[in-house]
């Protein structure tokens, strides 16, 4: 299995256990995760993202086989370009996670765009977790809201040639990022840790609508207890093979690995 | 609605015990163990498809491996009026015999109808069966006009179940909500009365609430809601007892489900939490 969608590191709000790369192995190794995509934590409320991802690199390079990392840009803020050379020819990532809620922009800024078709350029994946923590548990010095879906849709036609992972949302099924035909590039797959698959079963809502080689696993770990997702997986009604690609085919493809 | 079959009923609490990775492969539950889900609901009729809805829960529950569903209907117009709050019940009383053996109800009220509000509760209670009250945001918890509710739950002996968010940033609709710290302030006045604090997976700030529990030993805390963060039921049951947690989903149940299965938790504990400590509420109603 493949999870696109953890994380190493501290949280600002919340006290995150399995957030070392050991600790994180050993439950992956319960839960019998082969590989897991991880960005920083802490990365999403420093100033500087690229500490966060220096400290990664320190974390991940013995555990390079399972941990695949993800850098934390943020492209308003001074040298994302150097940031992106480094993370991407030193500390070989394979993609990077936008925040762009916690960090104050708008996907379609210009700045982000460009920033985008960098890592386009170097065959870069591009995640967007919608949320990091549900907006009930919000601190008070931070409402964050979620990354609006009309946005993100307005991205996929401005980036046809990105590949993205849409992480950590649900309701896409009632926002032109879920419906079927729905006029946008085929470049974005979708993470199953906050979607169901029973009463209105999202899961196969868009495994229908866009095709089953979009959604993919994702858990949210350690934020995020991994079995809720294997759990959705078990009772989706889909034949075993489509299973099989949402567990790893579809992440293997897109990460190419 | 298509059945799926191919997934045998306990698949999924049946393997707790090994996906929680607690060292055994001994399923976590027995085919004697009852799991109950104190928190969840059935469809108001308002809705069109309430009738496939409230079947594709049940078959959820099926293929979870749940076998008891302890549900309210809830008017969606607030406040709700004796009108409402009596036509949910009724909804609610026809429920539980299309699902006899599976769903049980709890009677909803407003306790600013009081005179009704307590007829209501007697009626439901006494003679339909009804296996506890059910109150939601129409008044915090602490308010005296909830004070004749408890006390005629204490009589009947049936547990009150309150809906309870703690969020900074609360949403406008819910003006009146109560949190874990209006709980607690009514459990101290009615130490007696079985209170069950709503859905600590979905009610905000859930560390502020377990903490807000910790002195307040005669409330119930339930384990439902939408997310999933890594932990709670491990600190709820560290600061609580796994004797005040109750297994709960309230539409989630994939989630809920998921959040027992990772918790990590002995065999013992999780037992009592799927369903040991809300049979034992059950079985001190007054009436059986």
């Amino acid at each position: 299995m493949i999870d696109v969608s953890a994380h190493l590191g501290h949280f600002a709000f919340l006290r995150l256990r399995n957030n070392t790369a050991s600790k994180l192995l050993a439950l992956m190794d319960r839960k019998r995760i082969d590989k897991a995509v991880v960005a920083s934590a802490a990365a999403i409320t420093y100033r500087n993202a690229q500490a966060g991802n220096e400290d990664l690199a320190a974390e991940v390079r013995p555990h390079r086989d399972r941990l695949i990392s993800f850098a934390v840009l943020n492209p308003v803020y001074a040298g994302w370009e150097d940031d992106l050379k480094i993370c991407h020819e030193e500390f070989g990532i394979k993609g990077m996670r936008l925040y762009p809620r916690w960090h104050n922009y708008r996907l379609t800024d210009p700045r982000c765009l460009e920033l985008i078709h960098a890592a386009a350029q170097r065959g870069l994946v591009v995640s967007i977790p919608i949320r990091v923590e549900d907006r009930r548990h919000g601190s008070w010095l931070a409402d964050i809201p979620d990354v609006g879906y009309e946005e993100i849709a307005a991205l996929m036609r401005a980036a046809p040639k990105a590949k993205f992972i849409l992480a950590n949302g649900s309701g896409f099924v009632g926002s032109p990022l879920g419906r079927k035909n729905n006029g946008l590039p085929p470049n974005y797959v979708i993470d199953i840790s906050l979607l169901r698959s029973e009463l209105d079963n999202e899961i196969g809502q868009l495994l229908a609508n866009l095709g089953e080689d979009r959604v993919v696993l994702g858990t949210g770990m350690p934020f995020h207890y991994p079995d809720p997702a294997f759990v959705k997986l078990e009772l989706l009604d889909v034949a075993e093979a489509v299973k099989e690609k949402i567990r790893h085919g579809n992440a293997a493809r897109l990460l190419g690995i | 609605m298509k059945r799926q079959g191919t997934v045998p009923r306990r698949a999924f609490l049946g393997s707790l015990a090994l996906a929680g990775g607690i060292g055994s492969a001994r399923p976590l539950i027995g085919s004697s163990a009852k799991v109950i889900d104190a928190h969840d609901h059935l469809q108001h009729r308002s809705r069109h498809d309430w009738q496939e809805a409230d079947r594709k829960l049940i078959d959820a529950a099926d293929k979870l491996g749940i076998d008891q569903l302890c549900c309210s209907i809830l008017p969606p117009q607030r406040p709700a009026t004796p009108e409402s709050f009596r036509e949910c019940n009724q909804w609610m009383a026809e429920g539980m015999r299309r699902f006899p053996g599976r769903v049980h109800g709890y009677c909803f009220v407003n306790p600013g109808y009081g005179k009704e509000a307590l007829e209501e509760i007697r009626r439901r209670v006494e003679q339909g069966g009804f296996i506890g009250v059910k109150l939601y945001n129409d008044y915090r918890a602490s308010e005296p006009v909830v004070f004749p509710i408890v006390e005629l739950a204490i009589q009947l002996r049936v547990p009150v179940l309150h809906h309870a968010n703690h969020s900074i940033w609360l949403p406008a609709p819910q003006p009146r909500i109560s949190d874990g710290g209006h709980l607690a302030e009514l459990a101290r006045r009615y130490p007696e009365a079985m209170l069950i604090c709503a859905h600590i997976s979905g009610g905000g700030d859930w560390e502020w609430t377990i903490k807000a529990l910790r002195n307040a030993p005669s409330v119930f805390l339930d384990t439902s809601g939408s997310a999933v963060d890594d932990g709670v039921i491990e600190m709820a049951a560290a600061v609580l007892g796994p004797e005040r947690l109750l297994f709960g989903c309230d539409l989630s149940l994939t989630a809920s489900v998921g959040r027992m299965r990772g918790a990590e938790l002995s065999e013992q504990d999780k037992t009592k939490i799927l369903g040991a400590n809300m049979q034992r509420i059950l079985s001190r109603r007054s009436i059986q």
